[in-house]
This record gives structure tokens, sequence and C-alpha cells, in this order.
């Protein structure tokens, strides 16, 4: 989907972004973090062309992006940022249909999609259609912003913590639901973002940037199990590596036969959620059922504890 | 129901028209004013005309500068002009620091005398307020939604038209408002030309020694610019209701907001 070679981006004498090599599958969420200046948002926004590249070469499906015109490129790239960005004077639906009228489609064509996106947004179209933006909350106005990005159903989805000003209950929410969304559509998703648990949840692939360079580019339970250098080690944080760890896996993958006492855990839940309810329930082992409710066996806390250590 | 201040203004309004009407009707009003049996109300030309013709010249100079001023605000902030912004800068300064009065004895002899002169004096003289203001309006509109109109794909004009300028029109209203008030006021000067408009009813009072003349030559221009800047006003309000606090916000002190002392 997007291919970046030895994309360079100098400012002055410093080279923010710094000869960065990078292939990113189609269909999946790639999530890049780093700490604050690493250079995250400006090799985002090399992707759309908000920042000219001073060298090297992007390719998105297959098509050099410097080589088209810059807004042509735009509309078919979805931008979702942490100050959401939407105009002030245009209601919700005119905001969330920007993108779908720039490309002129016809009026109930856009209409029905915003009806759509309304709703797999949770944003009650009765109420919420003819709102200004100044009259949302900061979660419904973010939720407009990705809708926005989405409207029309761009392959590529570009977003710059998109999740940074919200709430962590919210955040947890809206993260799920990016999740979801993504899984239903099958966009591509490029974010950034300088949260780690947010990196793991959401990536498929997590890119650790450093001053510019790219420093891993690897799956989340690669990064955590072999941290490619003192940096990634540092930036993950030595305590919470483990639970980290243990949020990839699902208790369906530590299900042992037996039988235990108490409530029921779900098959599809963390690893993390399984150890938590244990520990908090103070049992040793647990029910697990799958979706459907039939029972699988049991989870323990010494299977799941097992699978917290660093693999070999 | 309706607000007091809309009622005074609908009150003033009418007695402006019933004045421009019938104005011997108000000679009663204003004879105290006169000495020795000099007329009352201003008999060398029609009130009306006069009243129209000072509204045409102000509306004509006005038009005109706001064309001038918000293009060449729209020019120095794109990329392509923005090395022009010092310059233009200086330029329109020097249109609000030339007084009107001299604009008007230098072009006379180029222009002859009549409205001309007084048009071009007002049009110099009404540049700066609309073009700082409209510079203000389209410099600091907030960068992320500047930034989102490009990231959707909006071209350079998309963005001009559908998100700048819409943001920044209250106070492009604002700065057309300031504009046209002085314009009222100073268009008097130009009956020194000849032009034809209010300023003939105050000079030929000055003249005449005739208060009553000066009187209502004076209140008849303060009350057309008290009732169009009310206007403007009401304009700008509806522009900037519907996006929260933001254009009250960054509206720089020009009505009546003072600064704690
Ligand atoms: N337009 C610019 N001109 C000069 N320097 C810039 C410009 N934009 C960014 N930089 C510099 O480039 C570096 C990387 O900036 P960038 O915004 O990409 O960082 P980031 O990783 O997104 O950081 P954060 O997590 O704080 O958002 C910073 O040191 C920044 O000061
Ligand atoms: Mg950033």
């Amino acid at each position: 989907m997007i291919d970046l070679s030895h994309l360079t981006k100098v400012y002055g004498d410093t080279a923010v972004v710094d000869d960065v090599n990078m292939h990113v599958e189609a269909g999946t969420i790639t999530v890049i973090v780093g700490t604050s200046g690493s250079g995250k948002s400006t090799l985002l926004r090399m992707v759309n062309r908000l920042v000219e590249p001073t060298k090297g070469r992007i390719l998105v499906q297959g098509r050099d992006v410097l080589k088209m015109p810059a807004y042509e490129l735009r509309r078919s790239i979805g931008y979702a940022i942490q100050s959401h960005g939407l105009f002030p004077h245009w209601t919700v639906a005119r905001n969330i249909a920007t993108v779908p009228m720039l490309l002129g489609w016809d009026r109930k064509k856009v209409a029905a999609r915003v009806e759509e996106l309304m709703e797999l947004f949770q944003l009650d179209h009765a109420q919420f259609a003819g709102r200004y933006p100044h009259e949302l909350s900061g979660g419904q106005q973010q939720r407009v912003g990705v809708a926005r990005a989405m409207a029309a159903k761009p392959a590529l989805l570009l977003m710059d913590e998109p999740f940074g000003a919200l709430d962590p209950i919210i955040r947890g929410k809206a993260q799920a639901d990016l999740k979801a969304i993504q899984r239903r559509t099958g966009t591509t998703i490029l974010l950034v973002t300088h949260d780690m648990d947010e990196a793991i949840h959401l990536g498929d692939r997590i890119a650790v940037m450093d001053a510019g360079q790219l420093k891993q580019y690897a799956p989340a339970a690669d990064i955590l199990a072999r941290p490619a250098d003192a940096f990634v080690d540092d930036l993950i944080g030595t305590a919470d590596r483990p639970f980290h760890y243990l949020t990839l896996g699902t208790l369906g993958s530590a299900v042992e036969p037996g039988e235990a006492d108490g409530a029921p855990l779900a098959a599809s839940a963390s690893l993390y959620e399984g150890l938590g309810a244990l520990l908090w329930s103070g049992r040793k082992a647990a029910p697990v059922i799958g979706d459907d409710g039939a029972p699988l066996g049991r989870v323990s806390l010494s299977g799941i504890t097992d699978r917290a250590a660093q693999p070999r | 129901m309706i607000r007091p201040g809309l009622l005074l203004r609908l009150v003033v309004f009418t007695a402006l028209i019933a004045f421009l009407a019938m104005p011997d009707r108000f000679a009663g009003l204003l004879a105290p004013l006169t000495d020795n049996g000099a007329p009352a109300i201003y008999n060398q030309g029609s009130l009306v005309s006069l009243t129209l013709s000072h509204l045409f010249t102000v509306a004509l100079a006005t038009s005109a500068a706001t064309i001038v001023a918000v293009g060449l605000a729209i020019f120095v902030t794109r990329p392509a002009g923005a090395e022009f912004l010092a310059l233009s800068r200086a330029a329109v300064n020097i249109g609000q620091t030339f007084p009107p009065v001299a604009v008007l004895a230098l072009s006379v002899p180029a222009m002859g005398f009549g409205e001309g002169p007084t048009r071009l004096a007002l049009f110099l003289y009404g540049l700066l307020p609309i073009f700082e203001n409209s510079l203000v309006g389209l410099s600091t509109l907030p960068p992320a939604v500047v930034e989102s109109a490009s990231a959707m794909g909006m071209t350079g004009r998309q963005r001009l038209l559908k998100v700048e300028l819409p943001l920044a029109m209250p106070l492009i209203i604002e700065g057309i408002r300031l504009s046209a008030v002085i314009g009222l006021a100073t268009a008097t000067i130009g009956s020194t030309v000849a032009a034809k408009g209010l300023g003939e009813v105050i000079v030929a009072g000055l003249q005449s020694n005739n208060l009553a003349f000066v009187v209502q030559g004076g209140v008849i221009t303060g009350i057309l610019a008290v009732l169009i800047s009310d206007g403007f006003q009401i304009l700008a309000r509806r522009t900037s209701k519907r996006r929260g606090a933001s254009p009250q916000a960054s509206r720089p002190a020009t009505d009546g907001q003072q600064a704690p002392v």
C-alpha cells in the first residue's frame, strides 16, 4: 500500500526524518511511535504532501505521490488529527461531506454516506447532523473528524494522535471502535502516537522513530520480545513489558482442560484482562467460555504468567 | 418582543424619513437657531437629493475601497504575495495619513470640481480599516482548520472561498463598517469642491451664520452614520453567530470594548 524509500526531510541543517525505508501492507494498522520531536508527524505528513520531502520517494498503491497534483492525492487519502480541525462554520453533516462534495458526488449519494457514517460513529443523525462543531463535546468532535476523514472511502487513512485529547475511558472506546471499523472496512491506517499502550493495542505493526530515524519496524510482539536497541527498550518500559505482552494474547490461547469455580471468563478477552480478573477475585483458575457460551476448559494463573515471560 | 435599542433606532429612522419628506413641518423646531428671520430649513436645494448623493458617494468610495483592500489582503496572505505585505501596508497607511482635504486640493486640477475628487479622497481614506481588518481576519485563522482544508484536498482557491473568507468575514465586515462611517462624516468636506452632499448644507450655514443649517446637515449625517453602523454590526453578528466564541475573541478593540484601566 505504502512504500517509502530513502525518505528524508531536512529543516535548516537537521534531518528531522532521516533516510526512512518502510513498507506498509494494505489492510493493516501501522502505528508510528517515538518521543516528542522524533519526526513522526513530519513522516506522516509527507505521505499526503502537507510536507514536501527533501529527498526520497513515496509510493501509495504503486503511484508516486510526488508526481500527482497535491489536491487530487489528498482527496484519496483520509487525514485526521488531534485538534480535529473541523470547519467551525459548517454543520456536522457538511463537515463530514467535505471530500465527497469536492469529488462531485451527487447530493443523494453524499447524504446517504453522511448518514451511514454518523451511524457507524454512533452520532444520532437527527440530533447531531445540524449542529455546529462548537456545540459538540470533545469526543464527539473527534468522531466527526474521523468520520470526515473516512467519508470518501479512502483506501488509506493517516491519523496524527487522533485520540490524544480524549480522557482515558473515551480514548479506550475510540480505539476499540476504530479497530472494529478498520477490520470491517479493510482501510489501511497509518497512525502516529506517543502512547505505547495505544501502539500495542492498535498496531499490526509498530514503527519506532528516534531523532528522525526508523529504529525498529516489526509486529508488536517482536518489538516487545526483541527490542532492537536500548532506545526501543526504554520506550517500552521494563516494568510494563510483561503486561504489554499479555495484552497481545487471548485467554483462548491459554485454555487448559479441567474445571474451575466462579464466574467464567470469555475466551476472546486478553490474557491481561484474564490475569486481572483472577488476581482480583483471589482465584488460582477460572472457567473459560466461548462466544456462544459453551465451556472450553479453564485458565490458570500459572498458565497466564508463563505467557508473560520473554520468549526465546 | 422588541428590544429597546431596536425601538429607538426605528424611531430615529422614522424621524429622519419624516424630516426629509416634509422638512418645512420641522421649521418651528429649528427656528430658534436662526437670527433676523433667516430661513430655518435649507432652501438652496432639495435635502432628499443631497442626502442621496451623499450616500451614493460614500457607497461608491467604500465599495471600491472594499474591493481593493480585501483583494490586497487576500494577495498578501497567499504564499506568492507574502513579500508584498510590508509594501502594501505602507501604501495603505499613506492613503490614511494623507489628509482628505489635501487629496481634494491636489486632485481638483486633474479631475475638476464635483464628486470625483471627493470619491477619490474617501476611497484612499477608507482603505486602511478594511485592509487591516481583512489582514487580521485572514492571518489569524486557526491553523488546524486551514491545514484541514488543504488536507481534505481543497485547491488554494476552494480553501479561500469555502473556508478562509467565510471565517474572516465578521472582521472584514467590521472594517467596511468603520470605513463607511468615517466616509460618511468625511464626505461633508466634498462641498468645498462643489460635490453634491450634506456638506453643502453645513457650509452654507457657516457662510451665512445660520446655525439651523449647520445643525440639520450635521444631524442628518450623524443619524445616517449611526444607522449604517448598526446595519453592518447586525450583519457581522449574523456571520459570526454560528461558530462559537472565536471571532469575537480575536476582534481588535475597535468598538467600545475598552481595556480595563
Ligand atoms: N516547519 C518546520 N520548520 C522547522 N522545523 C520543523 C518544522 N516542522 C517540524 N520541525 C522540527 O522537526 C522535528 C520533528 O517534528 P515532528 O512534528 O515531526 O515531531 P513529532 O515526532 O511529531 O513530535 P510530537 O510527538 O511532539 O508531535 C522537531 O524537532 C520540530 O521542531
Ligand atoms: Mg507530532
